[in-house]
């Protein structure tokens, strides 16, 4: 096989349906990006769930006088129920550690929280915020164990789950790489489709050269591979500029992002150079199994 | 070299056989004529020889090969050992005689230095010496002509096909066309040549086969175009 022959076809073919062949780049281009995001969205969702599964915790609050729940009656917690909830928590398999938060801690904490705005904490007095049991779970999953067992008890006003307000989170971000997917899907079909086209013009255009070539007994592999790499070729100069778009992407969206609403943020450039390769490889076998498929079709051997 | 062995072509579409138990055979380094009208089957003959077309029944054999146990990958090593010339020359407009017969031998991945050697040598054998550089637009029918014939020699294959090679051009540059297949010929290359034009089967005295509707209706060495009346 000689490589300059090969390469001189591909440059005719590429540059004889320019056009063609730059939708189909912005196509894959746009297909990978799509393809790589919801990549990089599931790994920094993985990364975040485990991130924050570690520092999860049940909050379990008890009657104050505030309280709005009728089972406390209005009336503070007795130090009895107290010990007594204390006692079984730390008895249940479940847990890993329980820790008590005094009206003191939770309003000490409440003020350092919140002073930003000094209205809202001096209209809050110490009185309205109720002590708490923190409870960190061994699994995560097991709330709901603990969260039944305690309900019921005497002087427990609410249980708050702090996982159910990540799940929201994290729901979100499934529901954004899901529809990138989809889309990408959707992208792929589209490049699949231009391919095909690409690739029909292409053995049109070169039929001539076709004809001889196979009239003087060249093989299979050497008519078909430079409509096979022009396809391979506008696939990687797709996945380059997909690659281009996720650098932007993990710049100015995940990092900013990032800062913005305090996500741990641990997906590193490594990921992004992995999950680019991935993309590009995409890409180009993409493109390359689109024209040999089409070539059986209008290229005949 | 070549043999037809009962060998019969129905082309799905009609229902008139293409060829009807043909049986020929052509030995190494002869000189044959195919004649008949159009639609006689004289194309059949020639791409059942290339494996473009498979029989309906009977065999085919090139070059001691039964074709039909050929395998599909093994086909382009078999047209390696053909060449073709046709009616309409074929020619890639946008490259130049050198060009247009190199063409033929970087499809097959002949090294640089050998097509540098073997294609100027060609080019000479044909009649085209200092033609090298110029484009097909350029030149006139009976040199295009040459070059097609040019690049289906030069990679020395045993057998040539030519398609009415004469069919384009006029009776005074056909001679000249006839002059260069038969030197080819008398480098041992087995030459077949399908065509209507009766002068030159009658001028040459080769062997001549006669279709007529798929049959091969004469089979004469040093045969005429018509029959004697």
């Amino acid at each position: 096989m000689r490589a300059q022959f090969v390469l001189q076809e591909i440059w005719i073919g590429l540059r004889r349906n320019l056009t063609m062949t730059i939708s189909l780049v912005i196509t894959v281009a746009i297909a990978m990006a799509l393809f790589g995001t919801g990549l990089l969205l599931r790994s920094q969702v993985d990364s975040s769930k485990s991130y924050w599964y570690d520092k999860i915790e049940v909050s379990i609050f008890l009657c104050a006088k505030t309280s709005s729940n009728n089972s406390c009656q209005k009336q503070d917690v007795t130090p009895q129920d107290r010990d007594a909830l204390g006692e079984m928590l730390k008895k249940m398999p479940q847990v890993a550690n329980v820790q008590y938060e005094t009206q003191q801690q939770a309003y000490a904490r409440f003020k350092e929280r919140f002073s930003g705005s000094p209205g809202f904490v001096e209209s809050t007095r110490q009185d309205d915020i109720p002590p708490s049991f923190r409870v960190k779970l061994k699994n995560p999953e097991e709330y709901k164990t603990v969260s039944q067992a305690v309900l019921g008890h005497k002087g427990v006003d609410t249980v708050i789950n702090e996982q159910e307000i990540l799940k929201k989170f994290f729901r979100i971000l499934n529901g954004l790489q899901v529809a990138a997917l989809l889309i990408a899907l959707i992208q792929v079909v589209a490049a699949v489709l231009l391919v095909g086209n690409t690739v029909r013009l292409s053995a049109f255009n070169r039929r001539r050269e076709t004809g001889i070539m196979r009239l003087v007994g060249a093989s299979n592999t050497y008519i078909q591979m430079p409509f096979i790499l022009e396809g391979a070729i506008a696939g990687l100069i797709g996945g380059l500029f997909a690659s281009v778009l996720l650098v932007f992407s993990k710049m100015f969206l995940v990092d900013r992002l990032a800062g913005d609403v305090q996500l741990v943020s641990r997906l590193g450039w490594s990921t992004v150079i992995a999950v680019i390769v991935v993309s590009i490889c995409f890409g180009v076998l993409l493109c390359a199994i689109a024209s040999f498929l089409t070539l059986r079709r209008y290229l005949k051997i | 070299m070549i043999h037809f062995d009962n060998v019969t072509k129905v082309y799905p579409s009609q229902n008139r056989p293409a060829l009807q138990h043909v049986n020929v055979a052509i030995e190494k380094g002869e000189f044959l004529f195919l004649v008949g009208p159009s639609g006689s089957g004289k194309s059949t003959f020639l791409r059942l020889v290339l494996k473009e077309e498979r029989p309906s029944q009977g065999h085919v054999h090139v070059a001691g090969k039964d074709l039909s146990r050929l395998s599909n990958w093994k086909v382009p090593h078999l047209r390696r050992r053909i060449g073709c010339v046709f009616q309409d020359f074929r020619l890639l407009p946008n490259k130049n005689v050198f060009e247009n017969v190199a063409f033929a031998l970087e499809v097959i991945g002949k090294p640089r230095r050998f097509i540098g050697k073997v294609v100027p040598e060609v080019i000479d054998l044909v009649g085209l010496e200092g033609k090298a550089h110029r484009m097909p637009d350029e030149l006139s029918g009976g040199e295009q002509q040459r070059v097609a014939i040019a690049r289906a020699f030069v990679n020395r294959p045993m057998i040539l096909l030519a398609d009415e090679p004469t069919g384009n051009i006029d009776p005074a540059t056909s001679i000249g066309i006839m002059k260069v297949l038969d030197r080819i010929n008398r480098t041992g290359t087995t030459v077949v040549m399908a065509t209507h034009d009766a002068a030159i089967v009658d001028a040459f005295r080769k062997r001549v086969v006669e279709l007529e509707d798929g049959r091969v209706v004469r089979d004469q060495s040093r045969g005429v175009y018509g029959q004697a009346y």
